[in-house]
Formats: C-alpha cells, structure tokens, sequence
C-alpha cells in the first residue's frame, strides 16, 4: 500500500505542477485568506500573551479599589478614596500593603509649549510596591523620594524627540506645571502605549501641592494581598468590610474592589471577541478559496476522465482515485497555506513595527509554532473536505465510458 | 451520433454548468459578506451619530482641552472654564447667549437601588428658556424645572421604563441623589439617545450648592446660524487672549454640533472600513476564481475559437466575447450575492436587536450600496477576465485549430 501512495503522491504533485496557471491561482486564493487570518491571529495571540505576562509580573497578589463614577480614576471628583478608607484597609486581615494614588489632568509647559497629560501621584512609602504594579521601571535618573516636592519622573516618551515636546528631555531639565517649575529627576522605561509613556510622575505630597482641593481623594488605591492569601477571597471581604466601615448598604457602595488578574481578565477576553469576529470575517475568504479548490478538482476530473479510465482499465480500486484527487486538492490548500503562513509573519512583522513607531510597543504579533502548524493544517484540511465531492465523482467513473470520453 | 456520446456531451456541459455555478457561488459569498457587514455597519453609525444630531445648528459648544475619553467634557481638564469667560462670550458679535453647563455625576437612589448617573444643570432666569430650546427639553409626564425648584428633579425617559431602577419612576415620587431628596417633577420625551435619556437635570444654583464644581460647556447660541463660522472666530480669538495662549497651542475647543458629527462619523467610519478591508479580501479570492474558470474556458474551447478565427472573428470580438461572459459570471454572483446579504443585514440586526435588546442594532442597506455592489461584481468579473479572454483574442487560428484536447 505505501508503494502505491507514494506513487500517488508523486502522480498528484505532477499534476499540481503540470497545471502551473490553474494550480497557481488555486494556490493564491489560499494563499490571501490565509495571510489574512494568520495576521489577525499573531496579533490576537500576541496581545493576550502580553496580557499574560503583565498578569504574572504585576502578581496574582495586587488588587485595585476604585470610587465609582464616570470617566478615567480619579479625574471625577463626585466620589473617591480618602485616607481614613486606606487606613481601615490597612488593618484588614491579609492586606500587606495600600497606597491611594491621585491621578489629574495636568498642564505641561516646556519651552512655552503646553501639553495637557495625566499626572500621578505616588504614596513614595510604598514606592517599590507601586512601581511593581504599574510595571514601571527607571530608565534613566532616580526615582522620586520623600521630600521630592517640585521633583518629577516623567514617562518614556518624554525623553524622545519630537514626541511629546520638539526637544527630547534629559535629567535636570525644568518643565512648568500648573504654573510651579518642576525639575526632571529621572524617566520611566516604555510601558508601550502612547497615554502611559505620556504620564508624569511625582510625590503625593506634592500632589496635594499642585492640586489642594484633591487632598485626601484618592481616585483609586492598589493593594497587596499577604503571601498565601486568594487575592478574589480579599477582595470580596474588603468590599463587605469597608461597606460596613462606611456605612452603605449592599449595592449602594460608591467604590469597587477587583484583583489586577479580573482586571486584566475582562480587558483579555474584549479582545479575544474582537479579534474572533475579524478572524470569523476573514474566514469568509477562506470558505471562497475552499469553492475555488473544488472547482479546480472538478475540472482535473473532467480533464483527466480518459487518464482516470486507463488507470480503472490497468486495475486501480476506486479508493486509490479518491485518496489521488483527494491528495492533490490537499496539496493545493497546503501549498496556499505555506505561502500564506510567510506572508502572513511578514505582513504582521510590518503591522507590528508600524504600531511600535506610533507608541504602542505593546501591540506586537506572536508566531507560536501552534499557530504555524494550525495554520498549515487547516489549509491542508480545507483542500481534503475541498476534493472530496470531486475525487468521489473520479473514483466512481465507469472505466469503459471514461476510456471513451474525448 | 449515438446514446453514449450525447450521454457524454450532457455530462460536459452539466460540468461546466457545474463550473460557473461554483465561480459564481465564490463571488456571491463574497458579495453577500460585504453588503451585510457595510449594512449592519451603516446602521450602527447612523443611529450613533443620530444619538447628537438633535442638537440645533446654531449652537456651538466651548469647552477646555483635556485628555480625550476620559470620561464627560469638562472632566479630564486641568485649566477649567470660568463664568467670566462665559460673560465675556455672551458680548461676542452675533451671539444670543452663551450658557454656562455643569455636568457632574451622582448617585441616585430609588427603589432601594443606587446607579451612578450623569446630572447635568439647567439654568435660571432668563437663560432657562434658551437652554430648554437649545436642547429640546419637553416634558412627557409632569413640567419642566422653574426658578426655585430647589428640591425638584427633572428626569430623562429612560427612567419611565423600568430599566434605570427595576421599577419606573414617576413624577411625584422622591428620588435621592447623593444623600439630598427630590421630587420628581417631570419626564421628559424620549430624545433617542442614550446620554440625555439617562440623564438627570437640576437647576444651577442646587448642583452649585451639591458639587465643587468648575464649568464643563459653555454653550453658545448664535443670533444667525449662518454666521457660526465667524462667531466661531471671534470666540477662538476671544479665548486665546483671556487664556493667554497663541495660535496652535489652544488649551481649548470650540466646536459646532456639525464639527463633532463630523469626527465621531469619521472614527466610526475607520473602523467599518477596516472592517469592510477584511471582508473585501474575499472578493478577491472570488474574483481569481472567474480568472480560473476563465482560463479554463480558454483552454476547452480553443479550437471553437479557432474556428471563429477561420471564418473571420476579429481579436476584439473574441475579446469581448470572453470578456463579457467574465463580466457576466461576476454580476449574476454579485446579484444572488446581494440578495443573500440583504437578508444576513436585517435578519442578523433583528436577531441582535431581540438578542442584546438594544435598539441601536440597525441594519441599512442603501440603494447606493446595492447598485455599487453590483458594478464593483461585474468590474471584478472583467477584471478577472481581461487576461484569459487577452489570451483567448491573441491564439493563432491554426494553432488552436490543430490544438486536441
């Protein structure tokens, strides 16, 4: 039997190849759908791992309590954290650590040029838990300090020129905001979207500096679980507990309390829906490649009735034509999809640069050999299921009214 | 001329019918694929944008640059609107009122139940009147605000049915908005968009006294709308000089209700566009599939072509001959195309609509949309055909006489 097959793959590749034009455009077909779902899907693939990964690094262990409202943490100023809600937490059981961060729009001028970007304020007690939840790091300089009133570290995108402001900003440099001179002590590496890498970053006391009316009304805190502590486990007692502290009913809080992995999971699973409908999209072209394939098996068949007659006349089994044609019409798919897996790392490698030189870093695509395979595979699949009504009909032809057909 | 060879031509005519219906099944596939998506696409616009077109054309709106999404105008700014600026705006030439808006948000409390919700101020005096009209304020159930309603609430449709508080609210009932009390003095007609028809108004001088609150929008009603465009001037030229800034480095927009239809329609036009790419791309595999068949209708029927040569057929009838036979495979897929599309567009918005209960699930389908779709179909067809029917014109008479297949 493996003699046979192999005579028959070698008789199916003849065939492909002997039909350069037709094979060709079968082949392209493929080869576009494939591109494009394969594309889609590094990105989806690539986006989730990157969601993955800020899971792991910013820790199972953190959780995040936001007031409600409408809007971004923070800037509305109707409900908020205050200081007495982080001290209560504080002394919850298994809660190791809390800091309130404020958050504002804020007035950058440098070299009489404004921009208007967020501003953070950092609890600088709690500073390396802070920065291991945002996943920041320093690049360049110091981060702030206790005592760092007109002190700011500034965000990645800062220190690049022409991109938030003309001249790159180095360490030492002095920038205006809200009208107080601040000077540069240090940079942020890239988070890897245009609005993080815009941040600014200084001491809540100088916060509270800036910005009076916010003292004590934190936009949101974050948290840190004890080790050996379920971090969903916490955050419902927190919410149960502070309720309580706070005197509000159930359903009537004006905060909530999440882990960063709900966060983290609800922002995963839009995206995995969204890049699911584009690739459910794309599969249409798909599903007109798998019509081309069959058309071009069906005219092979027709083309090679008298060829198929002989081959029935010197004993060939009508499975031996089906696993034939069957074979060849999956080779058309595997050709297309091979072509369309390199298209498609190319294609993303360019999607993929073009996103990083607009700021989002982040937004890179990922080639897991699984999807490579699944895409070859699938392709391969799409020719089988594509040749199998036409290599049925070969299989069944009667040899002597094939040997006649002209 | 026996059975069997009759047998056998029907067989290869049944094969070829076999052909163009798979040819065309890839076109209308394709077809059916784009109408629906730019349909359901279209739909989903025209009712979002619909969501603000009711907003007059003689309004403009002020309002100070923030950080954009950030949540409600006025919200993510960091040198806010003053009242004096809105004064100021008021003496601008050819303005009839600027009104200074207010837009916070609460909780509001009723039936047991808290939803944090947008409250919005409305103006005393003589202003009110203006302010009613700029945003078409009529009241279904009840009145609208008046001086000294200090403890009154006008509330937005959407708080007639029961899905705001599970239970609908009346007017008469009392409603709490951040631990003070209302009543409820009326409801207002429905206004199709989901922001005003949640929303809650009270007047100024009450959010005033409830919020720490800066001036989100000024609104600003022109004396003749089609002077916007310069009052728009002046007012830009107005506020760069309060607020000391130059040309090109504004901390603040001004905009017509036109300006930001016109933005919100171009994003939500990029995102159908993108999406109407990646359908599109199943056109074009459609449209190599007639190059295929076409080449093979090349190939079976060289020696039919032969003999036309033969007996005189110039290049250009060949030509045409193969190339409107493309056109046509690409029409007829692009008309059963629409066909199906059509009712993917309707039945998938209907079925969102009774699925997700939103009335913003609209499918349209325009004539322009229809009539395009079945041009571009019969474009691909001859595209597609151009180069096999370019081969089919060019074959030697004695070639493809000679040629056996």
């Amino acid at each position: 039997m493996s003699t046979v097959n192999l005579g028959a793959l070698l008789y199916a590749l003849r065939n492909v190849l002997h039909r350069k034009m037709r094979s060709g455009l079968t082949i392209v077909s493929v080869f576009i759908g494939v591109t494009a779902i394969f594309t889609l899907l590094s990105f989806g693939i690539g986006i989730q791992s990157y969601v993955e990964q800020i899971a792991e690094e910013a820790g199972a262990d953190k959780l995040f309590i936001q007031a409600k409202g409408i809007g971004a943490p923070g800037t509305d100023a109707t409900f908020f954290v205050s200081n007495e809600d982080i001290d209560f937490i504080e002394d919850i059981n298994g809660v190791s650590e809390v800091a309130g961060m404020y958050l504002k729009a804020a007035e950058i001028e440098f070299k009489d040029k404004k921009r208007i970007n967020f501003i953070v304020g950092i609890d600088v007690d709690n500073l390396d838990f802070i920065e291991e939840a945002m996943l920041v790091e320093i690049l360049k300089g110091r981060s702030l300090k206790k005592g760092d009133t007109d002190k700011a570290v500034l965000g990645y995108n800062y220190q690049i020129e022409n991109k938030i402001f003309a001249r790159a900003l180095d360490v030492g440099d002095k920038i205006i905001i809200n009208d107080a001179p601040v000077e540069i002590v240090g940079f942020y590496d890239e988070i890897g979207n245009p609005s993080d890498d815009a941040n600014i970053y200084v001491t809540n006391d100088m916060m509270e500096q800036l910005y009076p009316d916010i003292k004590n009304r934190f936009g949101h805190a974050i948290m840190r679980a004890d080790k050996g502590v379920d971090a969903n486990e916490l955050a419902d007692r927190i919410q149960e507990k502070l309720r309580k502290f706070k005197n509000q009913e159930e359903g009537k809080e004006d905060f909530f309390v999440q882990t960063f992995s709900d966060v983290l999971a609800t922002f995963g699973s839009i995206i995995l829906v969204i890049n699911g409908v584009l690739v459910l999209i794309a599969l249409v072209s798909v599903a007109v490649a798998s019509v081309n394939i069959m058309n071009t098996m069906y005219t092979a068949v027709l083309e090679r009735t008298k060829e198929i007659g002989v081959m029935k006349a010197i004993g060939a089994q009508n499975k031996e034509i089906l696993f034939i044609f069957v074979f060849e019409s999956g080779l058309l798919g595997l050709i297309g999809g091979a072509v369309g897996v390199v298209f498609g790392m190319i294609n993303a490698s360019i999607g993929g640069a073009i996103a990083a030189s607009a700021g989002f870093a982040s937004l890179q695509p990922a080639f897991p050999v699984v999807l490579i395979v699944g895409c070859l595979l699938f392709a391969f699949l799409l020719g089988v299921v594509a040749g199998l009504l036409p290599a049925r009909q070969a299989s069944q032809l009667k040899p002597v009214e094939a040997l006649r057909y002209e | 001329m026996n059975k069997d060879s009759i047998l056998f031509a029907l067989n290869s005519l049944r094969a070829r019918k076999l052909r163009s219906w798979l040819t065309m099944l890839g076109i209308f596939i394709g077809i059916a694929a784009v109408v629906a998506l730019i349909g359901l696409g279209e739909g989903l616009r025209t009712t979002v944008v619909s969501q603000f077109g009711f907003l007059g054309s003689d309004i403009l709106s002020v309002q100070a640059s923030g950080i954009d999404f950030a949540g409600p105008p006025g919200q993510a700014v960091s040198n806010p609107l003053t009242t004096e600026l809105g004064d100021k705006i008021e003496r601008v030439r050819g303005v009839e009122a600027a009104i200074d808006r207010y837009i916070e948000t609460g909780a509001l409390e009723f039936n047991d139940q808290q939803h944090i919700n947008v409250i919005t101020s409305v103006p005393e005096g003589e202003q009110r009147k203006i302010f009613q009209e700029m945003l078409n304020l009529k009241a279904k159930t009840g009145r609208l605000l008046e001086d000294h309603d200090d403890r009154r609430i006008l509330l937005g449709h959407d708080y007639s049915d029961d899905d705001v508080f599970a239970k609908p609210v009346e007017e008469g009932n009392r409603i709490v908005v951040n631990d003070r009390e209302f009543e409820v003095v009326g409801i207002l007609e429905k206004k199709g968009s989901f922001i005003y028809d949640h929303s809650a108004f009270i007047n100024e001088d009450v959010l005033l006294d409830m919020f720490d609150s800066n001036v989100d929008i000024i609104a600003v009603k022109v004396k003749d709308a089609t002077d916007i465009d310069d009052v728009t001037l002046e007012i830009e030229q107005l506020l760069r000089k309060e607020r000391d800034v130059k040309e090109g480095e504004e901390d603040f927009r001004v905009d017509s209700p036109k300006g930001l239809l016109e933005s919100l329609n171009s994003t939500l036009f990029t995102v159908q566009l993108f999406v109407s790419i990646i359908a599109a791309i199943s056109l074009l595999v459609g449209g190599i599939g007639i190059t295929n068949t076409m080449y093979t209708a090349v190939l079976e029927r060289t020696r039919e072509i032969g003999i036309m040569k033969s007996v005189g057929a110039k290049k250009s009838t060949i030509f045409t001959l193969f190339f409107v036979e493309a056109g046509l495979l690409g029409m007829v897929g692009g008309l059963i195309g629409i066909l199906l599309g059509l009712i993917m567009a309707y039945g998938l918005a209907g079925v969102g609509r009774a699925v997700l209960g939103s009335e913003l699930i609209q499918a349209d389908v325009s004539i322009f949309l229809i009539i395009g779709s079945l041009a571009f179909s019969f474009f691909l067809g001859t595209v597609a055909g151009v180069l096999p029917a370019f081969q089919a014109s060019r074959l030697q008479p004695v070639d493809a006489l000679r040629e056996r297949k």
